[in-house]
């Protein structure tokens, strides 16, 4: 019987500076993860090579060359940007409706009835019915995505918004109240300190979902962006297309969680649980 | 998803917003008649009552939506149609989430337990996760037009991979000093497992399970709509090739509804009856 993986979990050497943070465990972990990749990557090729057509299947590094490509034509950066105007676009009208129902759930019962179903049902729609949605009221334009995103990411901003109020501490805000301290101090030194962190919390749990969505909902119906892009390698039958605009996809997707959200995430909740073990994902 | 593991924040999806978190307020000692307007109940039928008479309004004041009314005639005109497409969904997902819970258990217990596969496999799942499903979607109508197998494939590929995240922190999650005592003390395996292990994975399970049907779900409604002659997903996209919108809002409407249902009547009892050791739940609710 082993040891469970939280009596493994012993720091590395300490002998300062780089060397501190070198353990055979590290070493090990950089190794499989690196053969983890590789013997996807074996396998894909493998696939490739013996079991289908290469228009089937094309090989790993087919798709690295045609993405070379199509980051020298240019469309890649392109569709990315205007894919992510709309992504923000939702985003800001989320914030902008969901901080004040946020707001109103957590200091009234009366509110966090009233929008009860309102965020579980938002929370629940199946992505397609959503581009569906916006396929019927926007046709093929800008706004649709933007809307869609804006819906899919309202319950979170609202919910989030309503626990960081809850957890605003009931002992500070009866002690401002005891020294008449007015609304807006209030709201200013206890509340939104309370909220901040939760409202990134928000955008890190919808960051991904809010991505797709709005990739999806171009598919459907849109003259531009990285949901275009890849309807029409679907549409030119493209396999090789397809895997390219995957790729980037994923790239682009871990490159934001792991280099923007997640160190921000771990610097603005230092405060909140020092030393809790994070064993990363 | 499964993001924020340790931190604060909520996921709308899996915070204890359900029906009991909504609970009448006893009536004050002034029973007056209004009072009931206060009440938790009111205010949910206030807000359904309210949502559904806007959509009347929009689908009223703009040509392209439809309004409720005109969704329920349709599907009332189209009734026959409905058991028979949602059963074919049904049924679909019904085995690739069969093939989900099994590989997503089998990995994540596997990950949680032994740290080489849990490194070997780790950046795998991430990847595996950031891939959106429709993107699969296209990739399989591609590779296999309108086989049966696609929806499956799609399924279980973008599926699983939540399931193990979740699994994984739930064999992490197993108390390593109880491990010991009971290797210490001789415990058979089998008595561990199912006295120790079992209780604490499964409410980490069952909230990844439901994850997981719903991520399942809209990956097989996407394949339908991309690709097949049968289900749910086929008879919105063909109603929007036929231009009708109420047909496409009306099918939208129903992969709602099922899927709400399942996660009502199945899914939300399950994770109750899961967490039902615990002596208060960990929602956000005060």
């Amino acid at each position: 019987m082993s040891a469970t993986p939280s009596t493994l979990r012993r720091p590395g050497l300490r002998i300062g500076g780089l060397a501190g943070r070198i353990s055979g465990r590290g070493v090990a972990r950089v190794a499989l993860s690196l053969l983890g990749g590789l013997s996807f990557l074996g396998l894909w090729a493998a696939l490739s090579e013996w079991a289908f057509e290469p228009f089937v299947l094309p090989s790993p590094f087919a798709v690295v060359e045609n993405m070379v490509a199509l980051l020298e034509e240019g469309i890649v950066a392109e569709a990315f940007l205007k894919s992510l105007y709309k992504t923000m676009m939702g985003w800001g009208a989320a914030v902008a409706i969901g901080l004040p129902i946020g707001l109103l759930m957590g200091r009234f019962r009366y509110a966090r009835a009233f929008f009860h179903d309102l965020v579980y049902l938002l929370a629940n729609v199946p992505l397609v019915v959503y581009a569906v949605v916006s396929l019927v009221i926007f046709g093929i334009s800008d706004i649709g995505p933007a809307f869609v995103v804006m819906l899919l990411v309202l319950p979170a901003v609202a919910i989030n918004v309503a626990a960081g109020v809850a957890s605003a501490d009931q002992g500070l805000i009866s002690m401002s109240r005891s020294f008449r301290r007015d609304g807006g101090t209030v709201a200013r030194y206890v509340i939104i300190p309370a909220v901040l962190p939760f409202l990134l919390a928000a955008a890190r749990v919808t960051f991904a979902d809010s991505w797709k969505l709005e990739a999806l909902t171009e598919t459907f119906g849109s003259s531009s962006g990285v949901g275009f892009q890849i309807h029409k390698a679907f549409t030119t039958f493209s396999v090789l297309d397809a895997l390219s605009w995957m790729m980037f996809f994923v790239i682009f997707i871990v490159i934001v969680e792991r280099v923007l959200l997640a160190p921000s995430e771990r610097r603005i909740f230092a405060w909140r649980n020092p030393g809790a073990a994070r064993d990363s994902m | 998803m499964g993001a924020a593991e340790g931190l604060p924040g909520v996921d709308p999806r899996d915070s204890d917003i359900d029906r009991s978190d909504v609970i009448d307020v006893p009536l004050g000692e002034t029973r007056r008649w209004w009072s009931f307007l206060a009440s938790d109940t009111a205010a949910v039928w206030t807000a359904r009552i309210l949502a559904l008479l806007i959509w009347q309004m929009a689908g009223s004041a703009i040509d392209r939506i439809p309004t409720p009314i005109e969704v329920g005639e349709f599907l009332v005109e189209h009734a026959d149609l409905l058991l028979p497409n949602i059963w074919v969904t049904v049924q679909t997902a019904a085995v690739a989430l069969t093939i989900i819970l099994v590989v997503g258990t089998l990995l994540g217990f596997a990950m949680g337990r032994w740290w080489p596969v849990r490194y070997f496999f780790t950046d795998l799942v991430m990847v595996l996760i950031a891939l959106p499903a429709f993107i699969w979607a296209l990739l399989a109508v591609m590779w296999w037009g309108f086989d049966d197998i696609g929806p499956i494939f799609v399924a279980s590929i973008s599926a699983t991979p939540i399931l193990i995240v979740n699994t994984r922190q739930g064999a992490q999650a197993v108390d390593g000093d109880l491990q010991k005592m009971s290797a210490a003390y001789n415990v058979p395996v089998m008595r561990q497992f199912r006295k120790l292990v079992l209780p604490t994975m499964s409410e980490y399970i069952i909230a990844g399970f439901r994850f997981a049907v719903l991520a399942a779900w809209g990956a097989i409604l996407l394949v339908e709509f991309f690709g097949s002659e049968e289900g749910i997903g086929f008879q919105a996209a063909f109603w929007y090739d036929a231009g009708s919108f109420t047909g496409m809002i009306a099918w939208g409407f129903v992969m709602l509804v099922v899927i709400v249902a399942i996660d009502k009547i199945v899914m939300e009892p399950v994770l109750r009856r899961t967490r039902r050791w615990r002596a208060e739940t960990t929602g956000w609710s005060m």
